[in-house]
């Protein structure tokens, strides 16, 4: 299982692109529109690399190549690590230098996307701890394997929880309705406005491994039931895609109030209830 | 002869304070602090690897009447101030304290208990002091001549006495003394508060003395009770009865609360904040505001498991949360970190109530890289008040552009507090995982939930304002490190590499430093099972490529990221085609403001209930 898990990390920003083309495709879908080949994330990737190189200054554009790295090494050290819980911290590192570079410029448009995407970490981090606190709980392991082989299946003592995770995701991979932090009609991509040609790919490369991360996250809650898993991660991302595309943008305090005010409580609820159901 | 050291930890300080008070030239207090910093290291050090379990030590009779007569001294001092200032707060409290006082020695049972008690609790302290503390001396030195040379000597003196108390406090076992001590501590803030002697200075002052009066009212009323039911004068007492009344423990417990500015409480700590910076430094990080945690630790054996545990946790637990949000709310950078330490100190308390050995550890690594991380970031306040001449967050916009190395200073102090894979990282890490732990047996199951919320919000807050101090024009072809006085620069880096350095080797600082503490304060310790620098406690793995490699992203890069220049075409940002001049901000988040009061109330609410259920009074 370690070769797999290895491969998967390794793999992780192809397979995030993967997951892109398919959202991409399905929601073309979803609008009645035919949409982009599959690959089609890896010929803009392409594309990008070959556009002039453009730059605000170096530090931003370190900043966007940090981003990527260190979410890349996040999510290795989801799979490969023995503790998911850092994982979850270290996801907060690599976008600690998405918002570094979003504060570095002189841009209105990404200034404002860096301090938005403060409240999208306060409104999602406590649910991504409080998950991983729920998977601890029903497999009593912290590392990966240990809860893919522990027999049971979080999920089913986890379903409010997991309903929470579900609905947070639209926060983390800034989805409509949460997509406050990009918000492209309104501040035009936010954070990453600045980026272009190669360095924006890196900014670009690192959403796609935001999918795997997460995507992880949820296939964890099928526990040592893989097909429960799988299922759970093609119906999540579908779930999520759809409420993408039938949903307007909402505001900051909706965003605050919806996270700590529903998601919260429902996520606790569900933790304490079998904590003490024990 | 370990007697003797502990002599020379506790008056070098006093002695030092008053050589510098009296001479009063710079150089000379330059050359103490230094000395002193020396002394007190060093004896601190060659205490920790001479000391064999605790050690009880009778200081000559004659003290103990030394001591009383000085503690009247001391509360008629308060009464006059309060009298003299026309502020019947203080005077009543202190009236009420003298009150009690006479009542404890009326009833006080002869003693034979030695009344000073050195264990490894203690030691460890002494090296937060010694380090940390002194090394904030040295800065003051410097920070002295800018603001007002002639009251170098007064000042220096000050803050130099003040760790001599703080060390005195931290090795006493009788409680009465502890109580003296504690008002002294009291004492020495309401002079430091007050030392610019204007109006809001004195005000702020007097706020100061009679919240922590509070306090010295609850450790009297403790100690009368636990002399009154039990006989007990002195800590180590408190292990000889098995059950015992939770009366005297809530009491004490609650002069910790007072002391570590929690939230009813808070605004004397706020309030300090109009002193010297170097006030602010000692206060937050080596002294004061430190022996609330250190008391609820000595308290923590007797009080594991039982209701006021459960209590103190709630309230330490809200305040922890309600502190980190008001934090958001503020513009002034010292008030900023001012809030965040009273939300740490409330972590630090909750987790030195669960009582378990983690939790304990957990707590001890809370005190010691909190002490070094306020210090830093106090003494850059200091830095960007005289140098730059900034004091809210809106001053230090762009500052990245001419001062890269304090911004790289403040940035480590920040991201240590909050961000993988800095060693109070790991403290809570590993809390958030004992938790967990405790959660699957039912027990303490809010805990997660409060240190999960508060977490964020704590990093959101730094984020917020790395944020802004980051802001810069153009390329940095031509990084100029500024050139800060030595004595500025020196502490500062000192701090840095000893944060950086722990990061590293954090598990032989849990396994050789935290651990042998945690024995001394609940006779267990967590189960170490690391190799090398591979942090491993149980089940919880944190191996050192995962430090390294966080520690590359954290601190390298961002240095490196200053000297990489990418030989491509330069933009302009993009403003839709408008000449915008962009002025850049943040949020301030008023709304959270408007809730104060309401968190207030809820506190007070909290506490009284820590006094009176946890007290058993109901």
């Amino acid at each position: 299982m370690k070769a797999i898990l290895l491969l998967v990390a390794l793999l992780s920003p192809i397979l995030g692109g993967i997951v892109y083309g398919i959202e991409r495709k399905l929601k073309a879908r979803m609008q009645n529109r035919m949409g982009p080949p599959l690959l089609q994330p890896f010929y803009d990737f392409f594309k990008l690399a070959d556009k002039r190189a453009l730059q605000i200054h170096s530090f931003h554009s370190l900043m966007g190549i940090a981003f990527f790295v260190a979410a890349w090494f996040a999510v290795f050290a989801l799979l490969v690590g023995p503790n998911i819980l850092v994982a979850v911290f270290l996801h907060v590192l690599a976008l600690l230098f998405f918002t570094a570079g979003g504060f570095s410029v002189k841009s209105p448009y990404s200034v404002m996307g860096a301090l938005r995407e403060l409240a999208h970490i306060l409104a999602a981090e406590p649910i991504l701890v409080f998950a991983v606190i729920a998977l601890y709980l029903t497999t009593g392991s912290w590392d990966i394997e240990g809860i893919l082989s522990s027999g049971k299946v979080p999920l089913f003592e986890m379903p409010l929880l997991f309903a929470a995770l579900v609905l947070t995701i639209p926060i983390v991979l800034k989805r409509s309705p949460f997509d406050i932090s990009e918000a492209h009609q309104e501040i035009i991509g936010g954070a990453e406005i600045e980026y272009s040609g190669i360095f924006y790919e890196a900014v670009y490369t690192a959403k796609w491994l935001e999918y795997i991360f997460i995507g992880t996250l949820i296939f964890l809650f099928g526990g040592s039931n893989y097909l429960i898993g799988f299922l759970l991660v093609a119906l999540t991302f579908l779930l999520v895609w759809l409420i993408d595309n039938s949903t307007t943008r909402l505001t900051v305090h909706h965003m605050m109030k919806f996270a700590w005010g529903v998601l919260l409580p429902l996520a606790a609820f569900n933790v304490f209830w079998i904590a003490i159901w024990r | 002869m370990t007697a003797f050291e502990i002599g020379v930890a506790i008056l070098f300080p006093w002695i030092f304070a008053l050589a510098i008070y009296l001479v009063n030239r710079h150089w000379f207090s330059v050359l103490l602090t230094v000395l002193n910093f020396f002394v007190l290291t060093a004896i601190g050090l060659h205490l920790w690897f001479s000391l064999h379990g605790a050690l009880m030590f009778q200081p000559p009779h004659f003290v103990d009447w030394l001591i009383l007569v000085y503690d009247y001294g001391l509360l008629l001092y308060f009464l006059k101030q309060g009298l003299d200032r026309k502020n019947p707060l203080v005077s009543v409290l202190a009236l009420i304290q003298l009150l009690l006082l006479t009542w404890v020695v009326l009833i006080k049972p002869p003693s034979e208990v030695p009344n000073l008690y050195v264990d490894r609790l203690t030691v460890f302290m002494y090296l937060i002091v010694g380090f940390v503390g002194s090394m904030i001396t040295v800065f003051a030195t410097r920070y002295m001549l800018e603001e007002d040379p002639k009251r170098e000597g007064e000042f220096v003196a000050l803050l130099v006495w003040f760790l001599g108390v703080m060390n005195f406090i931290v090795s006493v076992n009788n409680i009465e003394w502890f109580f003296a001590l504690f008002e002294t501590t009291t004492l020495a803030s309401y002079l430091l508060i007050r030392f610019r002697g204007d109006k809001i200075s004195v005000n702020n002052a007097l706020l100061a003395l009679w919240m922590n009066q509070i306090g010295g009212i609850t450790i009297l009323l403790a100690l009368l009770f636990a002399i009154h039911k039990y006989g007990i004068t002195h800590f180590t007492q408190f292990s000889d009865h098995a059950s015992l009344a939770l009366f005297p423990l809530a009491f004490l417990g609650a002069a910790a609360l007072v002391k570590g500015a929690q939230m009813p409480f808070h605004r004397w700590l706020l309030g300090a904040m109009v002193a010297p910076t170097p006030v602010s430094a000692i206060l937050h990080s080596a002294t004061m505001v430190k022996v609330a945690p250190y008391l609820i630790l000595r308290l923590s054996p007797y009080i594991h498991g039982t209701l006021l545990a459960k209590l103190l946790i709630v309230f330490t637990g809200f305040v922890f949360v309600v502190t980190a949000l008001l934090a958001l709310n503020e513009t002034h950078f010292k008030r900023i970190l001012a809030y965040s330490t009273i939300s740490l100190l409330a972590l630090m308390m909750l987790a030195g109530a669960v009582g378990t050995p983690l939790a304990v550890t957990v707590s001890l690594m809370l005190i010691a890289f909190h002490a070094v991380a306020k210090a830093l970031l106090f003494l850059e306040a200091g830095v960007l008040e005289k140098v730059y001449h900034a004091k809210t967050i809106y001053d230090i916009k762009h500052i990245i552009n001419k001062a890269p190395f304090t911004v790289f200073f403040i940035l480590v102090g920040f991201l240590s507090m909050t961000m993988v894979p800095f060693a109070m990282f790991v403290a809570k890490w590993l809390l958030i995982s004992e938790m967990s732990e405790l959660l699957s047996r039912a027990s303490y199951t809010i805990t997660v939930a409060i240190l999960a919320i508060g977490g964020a919000i704590l990093t959101v807050l730094y984020l917020k304002i790395l944020g802004l101090t980051i802001n810069r024009d153009e390329e940095s072809f031509r990084v100029k490190l500024e050139r800060l006085p030595l004595l500025f620069a020196a502490p500062n880096t000192l701090y840095v590499i000893l944060i950086l350095l722990a990061t590293l080797f954090v598990n032989p600082l849990l396994v050789k430093l935290f651990g042998p503490v945690t024995g001394a304060v609940i006779g267990e310790v967590p189960p170490f099972c690391g190799q090398g620098l591979d942090v491993c406690i149980g089940n919880l793995k944190l191996p050192f490529w995962e430090i390294l490699i966080a520690f590359f992203f954290v601190v390298f890069f961002p240095v490196i990221a200053n000297y990489i220049h990418f030989k491509v075409d330069r933009t302009a940002e993009y403003t839709c085609g408008e000449p915008l001049r962009v002025r850049i901000s943040t949020y301030n988040m008023v709304c959270l403001g408007k809730a104060s009061p309401y968190f207030e109330t809820i506190a007070l609410a909290l506490f009284l209930l820590v006094l009176i259920v946890g007290g058993g009074m109901l």
